[in-house]
């Protein structure tokens, strides 16, 4: 009459299965052999993070809506970490400064995507999908360890960096909540969000 | 009940937001509304609100005791064992009935679909009301629209953020007391909803047919003149381009807010409150936003540019009043020491 656990049956592998359970329902720490890997146990499917860092860096890629749901954080905290050891690598120590402005970037999204979508949005999806686009930003603040951006041409990088990163973000969100025609009403926030972001790195 | 309730709905428009609050808080399951209460006119409702939400507490956790008392007297004949497992049953039961709560004042007071409606736009509309904004209208005989609706003005309100914050980087402007981007958000969002709300009051005292919706819709997108207004003169520092830019551009979308004001106003000394009001405040916070936020860019141009600016003067360090100073006290100190 325990309270039991609900089963664990593999689901994250969506949508393509390349692990079975021996078991359809396993307990946890009954069997050696019965426990799932430690990657899938902690959600961290390397395959799916590879596929959604590529639909970042390729603007023309098409998004796949199932696998841009799921709610992986683990890519998007990398990313954040990385963004603030190339700023640190450029004598700016604002570790704070990225993890707060992404929290109420996030925040701000969410709510403004309830607002504008047919269907909801979990928060975990947005700070997924947000995360992942500031991949670009990390280029340009590792290009602003070496080289000023605050010249002419780091003026047309920066605002370069910016589109590429709101066009991903808005691809994904558009697939993802399936509002066709809006994509440029969800590009332009996720441009101011990563214009405050490029300030940080240019200044 | 809701008859009665649409009725009333019908015949007093302005109080529609109350008539929705109203219902919603009827429909959400409590039998207790008191019709009665609903005619006093203490002037709130949310007194009876209140009441209600108490009685709907009590009546929970009555629930919830007599569930868990009846849980334990059944039980209470069973072996032992089951002793710790009646505590879980009753926490959890506990726990169920406060979440039931809580997300029963979450979905009365926290409800963002009321919003909903406000943000279902297309984006050739907000392109098109971004360039009308900007047109003065000429009829103003009888009411003209104004689109309700949030988005628009929300993310001009954003852009103007993100325009203060970038000129505010340029100029290296250093705010002591608080954060670059706290200053930003407060005096954008300060200036949007403060002074729709102002609007609005002195609206409702000279008897306009605006709503609240449509007053911030109104106020938000004349923002956009005072963004490509801000954005070019941060970039490019002349005082006279200034000037030219906040007379043309601020006054056209000032004009055009007047414009509709006007229109929706009766009776000449009301238009000119209302009016002289907002162009007022309008106008002056476009010259607030470029003078406190750029003065020192033009600080640092003076002094590169300046053939005026006299060279620098050293200003001899009065060492005599220090070592006199330094003198006495040692003195002192020698004479209560000896």
């Amino acid at each position: 009459m325990m309270q039991q656990q609900q089963p664990y049956t593999g689901q994250i592998y969506q949508p393509t299965q390349t692990y079975t359970p021996t078991t359809a329902q396993s307990f946890y720490g009954s069997n050696f052999e019965d426990e799932p890997p430690l990657l899938e146990e902690l959600g961290i499917n390397f395959d799916h993070i590879w596929q959604k860092t590529l639909t970042v860096l390729h603007p023309l890629k098409v998004a796949d809506g199932s696998i841009m749901n799921e709610t992986d954080l683990a890519g998007p905290m990398v990313f954040c970490l990385a963004f603030g050891a190339t700023l640190l690598l450029a004598g700016k120590i604002q570790f704070g400064y990225v993890y707060g402005i992404s929290a109420i970037g996030c925040l701000g999204m969410f709510c403004l995507l309830n607002l504008m979508s047919m269907t909801g949005v979990s928060f975990g999806c947005v700070a997924s999908v947000l995360g992942y686009c500031l991949l670009p930003m990390i280029l340009l603040s590792s290009f602003a360890v070496v080289f000023s951006l605050q010249g002419m041409m780091g003026v047309i990088l920066t605002a370069g960096i910016i589109g590429w990163c709101s066009f991903s973000a808005s691809k994904i969100f558009i697939s993802a909540l399936a509002m066709e025609g809006q994509q440029l009403l969800v590009a332009y926030p996720c441009a101011l969000l990563y214009g405050v972001f490029a300030l940080i790195s240019v200044f | 009940m809701s008859g009665a309730v649409a009725a009333r709905g019908g015949a007093a428009a302005d109080w529609g937001g109350f008539e929705d609050t109203m219902q919603a808080g009827g429909s959400s399951g409590s039998a207790v509304i008191d019709m009665e209460n609903m005619d006093d006119t203490s002037g709130s409702s949310f007194e009876d609100m209140g009441e209600m939400h108490q009685r709907m507490k009590e009546e929970e956790e009555e629930e919830a005791e007599a569930a868990g008392g009846e849980e334990e007297d059944g039980e209470f004949l069973g072996m032992k064992g089951f002793r710790g497992q009646l505590g879980r049953q009753v926490a959890d039961q506990m726990w169920q009935a406060g979440k039931r709560q809580a997300s029963k004042a979450f979905s009365l007071y926290a409800n963002i679909d009321i919003l909903r409606p406000y943000f279902d736009v297309e984006p050739i509309q907000v392109r098109n009301r971004l360039l009308e904004s900007m047109i003065p209208v000429k009829m103003i005989n009888f009411p003209q629209k104004i689109a309700g609706e949030l988005y628009g003005p929300l993310m001009l309100v954003f852009t103007l953020v993100a325009i203060l914050l970038h000129g505010m980087k340029t100029s290296d402007t250093i705010i002591r007391e608080g954060t670059l981007m706290g200053t930003a958000i407060g005096t954008c969002f300060g200036y949007w909803l403060g002074v729709s709300s102002f609007i609005y009051f002195l609206a409702y005292l000279c008897n306009a047919q605006i709503t609240m919706v449509q007053m911030l819709s109104l106020l938000g997108y004349g923002l956009f003149g005072h963004c490509v207004t801000l954005f070019i003169t941060y970039n490019i520092h002349f005082h006279s381009l200034f000037y030219v830019f906040w007379l043309g551009i601020g006054g056209l979308s000032t004009l055009r807010m007047v414009a509709v004001l006007v229109s929706r106003t009766v009776g000449h000394t009301q238009r000119l409150i209302l009016c002289g009001t907002l162009s007022a405040l309008h106008m002056l916070f476009l010259l607030y936003l470029h003078f406190a936020y750029h003065k020192v860019v033009e600080g640092i141009l003076d002094t590169l540019e300046g053939p005026n600016v006299p060279p620098f003067q050293r200003v001899a360090r009065d060492i005599p009043v220090v070592s006199s100073a330094v003198l006495n006290t040692t003195v002192k100190v020698m004479a209560l020491t000896s």
